[in-house]
């Protein structure tokens, strides 16, 4: 983290004393917490009365996924027709939702699995709430390839089930690696954090059997599979928390490389290019830490978790933020200059027309929010205004958002023959529908804190100054 | 049901001898039986209803028993009414069957072939037996099939509103004739569509002898034969001109949209083909050259070498000027003067016509004033055209009264009874007639037509027509061959034919059209009566009825005066006196054709709009009248910014244009091309009483159209409504090529120096090559063989016997849309109305990509100014565009659950039972062809598509399901659609030749001939740029083509490979003109756009003014 300062003075022949520079340990546990205080701060917030702001959030919640419901019901009735898309554009906001909820997933896995791997302390008070979000993300992104097919109620042939047609699947197509890419992921996102919940599970089993209330005890004692502390179960536990970063690490990449592919394989200008697993990846991580900056800076301030939450982490989650999305902006530059470099028109049109054309509004917006946005957290005043980061954080994801849009709309509005260019617009029953998965993630995730410990309490203790009391020799 | 012709045509003694029954139960059924029941047997009658079974049998019997005694000999024959009781020779269940008819249209007829699935028309084609269209139908032939199923016809008579039996149908009307036959007809008026048939023209001339004193007047709103009184100016005879434009190899159209409108266009478009294709450089100096002067932009002019926007109240004088030229005299100075246009034009357009005399020709737009036409004429004779590329043919002299005259009876009182055998003069009258008036104040108007139209609504008595398909008749084609118009089924609704209607005013016995037609066409030849017509409805013509040339013409040595006197006086045209040119529009013509769905739903042509008309206007007076949309600071990176496009829909202004005291309203298009000062204003849209189609689509240009100004005025202003705007259905919202190679054009003179110029562009052409090869491997080995890219996946096995491919030339592609339609009525392809229209998402599985250039790209790559304008005088480019059959389909690819695959024939097919609607391949497409149902438009009315399941109520009707093609599945929604190559016919072609060949005792011999399957868009096209067949064989035409240097893939860069080819385009300048382009104006955009500067050709080119209209 912070460096040991080099002395300019001249340096004696023989040095007298071998001190090591006191590496001033970033503290992850503010206050001097103690282990008892953590175990009744995050259990306390399943077991105390539901607050009133948690009833109301739910409703607004469950109102606004009722939008979703109501829109993917009509559609299906209906037909694809009542969304906004057209030839030329035949994916429009239904693609653009489902990279945009798949992206977000991504921070959850990466700080859970691949900052696990990477001995990351700072993780801990995270990574549950992330992985959740994670999974929630997930669902939300799931509805979008299965509805936005024109007869859903055929979507199982996407699945390599047999059938008497002996039909196979079309295993060229990126659409079905995206089936198992994104089932998998989901899967594997899903063990993770349940097997990292189980130690949680199992003290409130605990705290519910004492505080005799039988039902929760007996659900969560379910959910626990029998976790009684003991040296075995830790040594198993974590190693098998361990595998499972090991195999949710290469998921991190994997799926967001897949979902590019839906892109980079076809031929279309502006999608057939070799940048985008890297870059899809980038802006995942970029859109999935601002989604978690979204989600937890409100968390902290409602339920006072700022012991827990330090500034320390939201610097970290801010530097990050600000490094994928200068790779982000790295990639929008690179694009540029290959589509020049190419030398095929076609190719430059499409990106001069991203930047200048009739969606011009789109790329600019997404440049601002994605390329210039990241750049204030550069400053320690910005990172430090809590406020601020939270409005910059949700900046990141409405760019991020543009992101898609740009790549999906504006490739496909103008293509190679001009005679079929076209312009497309959404309709309210797209708007609706994906404005209600906000909604379905909210629900989800307010069931998440009601009544799941949002954060790992074992972990988050081991990382307290107490749990290595000799750190200071 | 009508099987006429698998069964001898009625011999003397059925037509008037003893009347045999099938069953009793078909005589008991007859209404003409009931009748008599009632009027014999009152009270028994009455018991029929089956309560008194002993009465009834008793009254049975003696009721046949009197009818096979006494009626048999009353009774009509109903000669064409077979039952289907029992399956007959020739048909096979699921097979279709064909008969020749054709399709009357005004003065002329396109002979076709009917196809017919057990009694039930499905498509139309043209009868490859009539030599001039050689099998070629037009887009409205095509589409007229469905009018026939039209749930929205008149399916029944009324009088007052209430239903009319046929019975007091043919009461009323033998009442009426009975009643004016004392009059010998005074007080009796008919107004009649101008028609070619033989038997109605001696139907027509019995009522004149009956009844004198009655008036017979016709009314066409759409002029489209040129006046007779310019050739009588002319040569001092009746004749009318025939041209043969194969032999012509430099044509001059004054204002003539000949490839298109009038009733020899499809001959004539066949014919200008001819001799516009080329084979090989050697045969290119014959291809013909075409000079166009027009004011609107039109087919024709799109396919100009020399296009010259002139008002076409100025072509008078234009043609003065070229006649002064050609014929080397200073008569027609006078009517010449004050001609706004570069001198250079007329003379090097003269001097081309006099070094090619006896291979020219001139021709003059129908609208023209006479003295134009009877310029062209002398022009002919002079040129020593005539008898090489024009004949003259007799005109029959017109006879019939006009409706200004019939208007001034009328007017006077004298009229009582009115017959409005078909037309719609309620809607498309003259304005200054005040029709609707007129017609309310006859006491008795008795209208015969296909509609409960505008002028329905003002009769007293409607009588139901019956489509061309459902009853007999007969016609000629523009060269005067008859040909029959033959029934393919019984009429679905109690119709009447227009012939019978003569009949029974006239009082005849003998009222049943078949018996009429077969009367004329016996009576018109010797022999056995039988055979000939027999044969007659066999090959669909009646061969040698064509009119002959008339020989001995001469030019009168008084024509320049009498031309002079004739002359209009060249009107002054400008933005305070505009010029109105009213056009018959591509689709719904005078507005017969408004109710039909394939036709509105097809893109204009030039305007590429659907489910509308619009006031075209110049991008000059756009200027003018301030509706250009400002510049705004976002560079134009693509040349569209200054067009009406609002996120991709045509919001297109307002205007308001009043001529002579009168006012139309209606949106506004701004269309390059055009005259400065002219604007079209098309007819046939604006239809108040239509049907469900027709109904409020576009406005109505005859509210300003009076009786001296018919098809040109002056003296117009149009006035813009100031925020107002109207969504106009528009297929093709770009309209420039962007500097792209898709289409590859060059001038002659270039394709003799470098045949293969086409394959020198593009990018293709800058890449290394994925088979350096190529050139050199046959087209079979490349077809099937060659690597593709070193791939890990596997490619599709081309082992099949066939391979099918296409090849398209650009060269002879006129873009009629008739392949356009075709297409829909051969592969079900269902209409999706303008609102889905305005969304983007119709349906046709071919489009004619139709783009302009005027040389003027940017060349910077973020744009710049010059993407700023509309051209003014464009080069029009076009391009059919269907799926192009990829052997590296990108399509295929991206499928995720392998709903389209190839098959092992080249072919890249779609299993709509497996496609689940990703509409991933539509978005991989390169070409933009695939096609998504984004709602069940097959079962739903198109403002019901929104409804979803609650809008089940409003379900397509039966009738219209009928068209549909056995052959074709009718995909459901959710699933992506495209072009097949027709595979249903490739299919039936293998079938068959199976069966030929284990008939012929050699199973083996399965190979397709070539030309036994020919795709509905191949079929159809007059102008045969479109050759489908199998690549493998080596005499097939398709290969043919291939291997013409002009070969080129759109977008070949791909390695997609698509089996579809083009021949690439050409021009054929004439280098001495003043507005002469060294290279095609889209090549010196792609030169601009990619190429140094020192490519784009001459610079002269670059500052290629618009001709004419400087003011």
């Amino acid at each position: 983290m912070s460096h040991a300062e080099i002395s300019t003075a001249p340096l004696p022949a023989v040095l007298e004393e071998v001190k090591p520079a006191v590496l001033p340990r970033p503290v992850l546990v503010g206050n001097n917490r103690s282990f008892s205080w953590i175990t009744e701060k995050i259990c306390g917030i399943i077991e105390g009365p539901t607050p009133t702001w948690w009833w109301v959030c739910f409703g607004v919640a469950v109102f606004v996924a009722s939008f979703t419901v109501a829109g993917l019901t009509y559609l299906v009735g209906t037909g694809v027709g009542v969304w906004g898309h057209r030839n030329p554009v035949n994916w429009a906001w239904d693609i653009v939702n489902f990279v945009f909820w798949i992206g977000i997933g991504h921070a959850g896995t990466l700080i859970s699995a691949i900052l696990c791997l990477l001995r990351q302390k700072w993780r801990t008070s995270i990574n549950r709430a992330a992985e959740a979000m994670t999974i929630f993300a997930v669902v939300c992104a799931g509805i979008f390839p299965l509805f936005h097919v024109g007869r859903v109620w055929m979507a199982w042939y996407l699945f390599p089930l047999p059938n008497s047609n002996g039909i196979w699947q079309n295993f060229r197509s990126p659409l079905e690696w995206d089936v198992f890419a994104v089932s998998t992921y989901g899967t594997v996102s899903v063990l993770f954090w349940y097997v990292g919940m189980i130690p949680d599970l199992g003290v409130l089993r605990d705290r519910f059997t004492a505080a005799g209330q039988r039902v929760r005890a007996f659900l969560y004692g379910l959910f626990a599979m029998g976790w009684r502390g003991s040296n075995r179960h830790w040594s198993n536990y974590e190693m098998a928390y361990l595998i499972l970063a090991g195999i949710a690490t290469p998921l991190v990449l994997s799926v967001h490389t897949i979902v590019s592919f839906d892109f980079a394989v076809s031929l279309i200008p502006g999608w057939h290019t070799t940048i985008f697993p890297p870059y899809f990846v980038a802006g995942a991580i970029y859109s999935g830490f601002g989604m978690v900056l979204t989600l937890m800076l409100p968390l902290r301030a409602v339920l006072k978790l700022e012991d827990l939450v330090t500034q320390y982490h939201i610097d970290n989650m801010c530097k990050i933020t600000l490094a994928t999305g200068s790779m982000v902006g790295y990639a929008y530059m690179m694009e540029f200059f290959i589509a020049w470099y190419g030398a095929n028109p076609n190719e430059s049109f499409t990106f001069i027309n991203r930047a200048f054309g009739p969606y011009a509004w789109a790329y600019w917006t997404m440049v601002t929010c994605n390329v210039i946005v990241p750049q204030f957290f550069w400053f320690k005043g910005v990172r430090r205004n809590t406020a601020l980061v939270w409005a910059l954080s949700i900046l990141v994801n409405v760019g991020m958002w543009m992101e898609r849009f740009v790549i999906i709309g504006t490739s496909l509005a103008r293509d190679f023959l001009p005679s079929s260019w076209g312009y497309y617009s959404p309709t309210v029953v797209e708007i609706f529908t994906f404005f209600g998965t906000f909604g379905v993630f909210s629900t989800l995730f307010l069931l998440f804190i009601r009544f799941l410990p949002m954060m790992p309490m074992a972990e988050i203790k081991a990382v307290t100054p107490q749990a290595d009391a000799h750190a200071h020799h | 049901m009508k099987r006429q012709f698998d069964h001898p045509a009625p011999s003397e003694r059925e037509l008037n001898g003893p009347r045999y029954w099938r069953s009793l139960d078909e005589l008991a059924a007859t209404p003409g039986f009931r009748a008599y029941l009632e009027r014999e047997f009152p009270e028994e009658a009455s018991r029929l209803d089956g309560v008194d079974r002993r009465q009834f049998f008793k009254l049975m019997a003696a009721s046949f028993a009197l009818g096979g005694i006494g009626l048999a000999g009353c009774r009509r024959p109903e000669a064409y009414v077979l039952p289907y009781g029992k399956s007959m020779e020739e048909v096979k269940d699921g097979l279709p069957l064909y008969f020749a008819t054709a399709m009357p249209l005004r003065r002329a007829a396109i002979p076709l072939v009917a196809e017919t699935y057990q009694g039930r028309p499905t498509k139309l084609e043209g009868n490859p037996s009539y030599q001039p269209h050689g099998g070629a139908s037009s887009l409205i032939a095509q589409a007229s099939l469905l009018d026939l199923y039209d749930p929205d016809r008149a399916t029944t008579h009324l009088k007052d509103g209430a239903a009319l039996t046929a019975a007091a149908l043919n009461d009323l009307l033998a009442a009426v004739g009975k009643k004016y036959a004392e009059g010998r007809g005074a007080g009796l008026a008919f107004l009649a569509e101008s028609s070619s048939s033989p038997t109605r023209a001696a139907l027509v001339a019995r009522l004149r002898e009956s009844l004198p004193a009655a008036v017979w007047a016709e009314y066409e709103p759409v002029i489209d034969e040129p006046p007779v009184e310019a050739a009588r100016i002319a040569f001092g005879r009746d004749v009318k001109p025939v041209y043969r434009l194969a032999a012509a190899r430099r044509v001059v159209s004054l204002d003539s949209d000949f490839l298109q409108t009038g009733p020899a266009a499809l001959a004539d478009a066949r014919n200008f083909a001819r001799g516009r294709r080329v084979a090989s450089p050697a045969g290119a100096d014959r291809m013909n050259r075409l000079y166009v002067a027009e004011s609107g932009l039109t087919i024709t002019g799109a396919m100009a070498d020399h296009r010259l926007r002139i008002a076409s109240s100025h072509v008078p004088a234009l043609a003065a000027a070229l006649a002064g030229r050609v014929l080397g005299t200073d008569a027609y100075a006078p009517l010449a003067a004050g001609l706004d246009v570069k001198p250079e034009w007329i003379a090097e357009c003269a001097a081309d016509l006099l070094a090619h005399r006896g291979g020219s020709l001139v021709l003059a737009g129908a609208h023209q004033p006479v003295a134009v036409h009877a310029l062209a004429y002398l022009m002919n004779a002079a040129l020593g055209n005539i008898g090489r590329t024009v004949d003259f043919v007799a005109a029959e002299p017109a006879g019939a009264a006009t409706i200004q005259q019939l208007a001034a009876v009328i007017k006077a009182g004298s009229v009582k009874t009115l017959f409005i055998l078909g037309g719609n003069p309620a809607y498309n009258a003259p304005a200054d007639l005040d029709w609707m008036a007129l017609q309310k104040s006859v006491p008795e108007v008795i209208r015969y037509g296909y509609y409960v139209d505008e002028t329905s609504a003002l009769a007293g008595v409607h009588i139901a027509a019956t489509h061309y398909l459902e009853s007999w008749g007969d016609a000629r084609t523009a060269d005067g061959t008859i040909v029959p118009v033959q029934p393919m089924i019984l009429p679905l609704f109690d119709g009447m034919n227009e012939l019978s209607l003569l009949t029974h005013v006239l009082g005849d016995a003998v009222t049943d059209p078949y018996t009429l037609v077969y009367h004329t066409i016996t009576g018109l030849t010797g022999g056995d009566p039988e055979k000939t017509f027999r044969r007659f409805l066999y090959d669909g013509l009646l061969e040698g009825t064509a009119y002959p040339p008339v020989g001995g013409l001469s030019p009168r040595a008084d024509a320049a005066a009498a031309i002079l006197a004739a002359a209009p006086r060249k009107p002054v045209v400008g933005a305070q006196s505009l010029e109105v040119r009213f056009a018959a529009d591509y689709k719904t013509d005078d507005g017969r054709f408004a109710n039909n769905g394939w036709l509105q739903e097809c893109p204009d042509p030039i305007t590429r709009l659907t489910w509308d008309n619009a006031i075209l206007i110049s991008p000059r007076l756009a200027g003018e009248l301030n509706i250009l949309p400002p510049l705004s600071g976002v560079l134009p990176v693509a040349r569209d910014e200054a067009a009406d496009w609002i996120n991709g829909r045509e919001q297109a202004h307002v205007g308001v244009v009043k001529l002579g005291g009168r006012t139309v309203r209606g949106p506004l298009q701004i269309q390059p091309g055009l005259s400065n000062y002219t604007i079209i204003l098309p007819l046939g849209y604006g239809r108040t009483r239509s049907g469900r189609v027709g109904t409020g689509a576009g406005f109505n240009a005859s509210a300003v159209r009076t009786g001296g100004t018919m098809h040109v005025a002056t003296g117009a202003t149009i006035e813009i409504i100031p925020d107002e705007r109207y969504t106009l259905a528009n297929t093709q919202e770009h309209w420039s090529l962007e500097g792209r190679d898709l289409i590859r054009e060059a001038n002659v003179d270039e394709f003799k120096a470098n045949p293969a110029f086409a394959a020198a562009l593009g990018l293709e052409a800058h890449s290394p090559p994925y088979d350096p090869e190529s050139a050199q491997r046959p087209l079979e080995e490349k077809a099937t063989e060659i690597p593709r890219g070193n791939s890990l996946y596997t490619t599709p096995k081309f082992d099949g016997l066939h391979q099918w491919g296409m090849s398209i030339d650009l060269n002879t592609c006129i873009g009629c849309q008739a392949c356009v339609i075709a297409c829909q009525a051969e592969n079900n392809i269902p209409i999706v109305g303008k609102d889905q229209v305005v969304r983007g998402r119709e349906m046709h599985w071919i489009r004619i990509d139709r783009y302009y250039s005027d040389g003027r790209i940017a060349t910077g790559a973020f744009g710049g100014a010059d993407n700023r304008s509309i051209p003014e005088d464009p080069q029009v480019s076009l391009e059919p565009m269907a799926c192009q059959q990829c052997e590296l389909a990108p399509c295929e690819m991206v499928c995720p659950v392998n709903a389209t695959v190839h098959d092992n024939e080249g072919l890249n097919v779609m299993a709509y039972n497996r496609c689940v609607g990703t509409r991933y391949c539509a978005n991989n497409c390169p070409y933009k062809v695939r096609r998504f149902n984004y709602f069940d438009w097959n079962k739903h009315a198109t403002d019901a598509l929104y409804l979803g399941p609650l809008g089940h109520q409003q379900e397509m009707p039966e009738l219209l399901k009928m068209v549909r093609n056995p052959e074709v599945t009718v995909r459901m929604r959710g699933v992506m659609e495209k072009c097949t190559y027709c595979v249903q016919r490739i299919e039936n072609a293998k079938i068959q030749q199976k069966v030929k060949a284990a008939q012929a005792g050699n199973p083996g011999d399965v190979l397709v001939r070539d030309g036994a399957v020919r795709t509905a868009c191949q079929q159809a096209c007059p102008v045969e740029a479109i050759v489908f067949g199998n690549l493998l064989d080596p005499e097939s035409a398709v290969r043919k083509a291939k291997a013409q240097p002009r070969d080129y893939a759109v977008l070949g860069y791909l390695n997609v490979r698509p089996r579809t080819t083009y021949l690439g385009k050409l021009r054929n300048p004439n280098p001495r003109m003043p507005d002469y382009a060294e290279l095609p104006l889209s090549r010196r955009e792609s030169n601009l756009k990619n190429h140094s500067a020192a490519e784009t050709g001459r610079p002269e080119s670059a500052d290629r003014k618009p001709e004419g209209n400087h003011a």
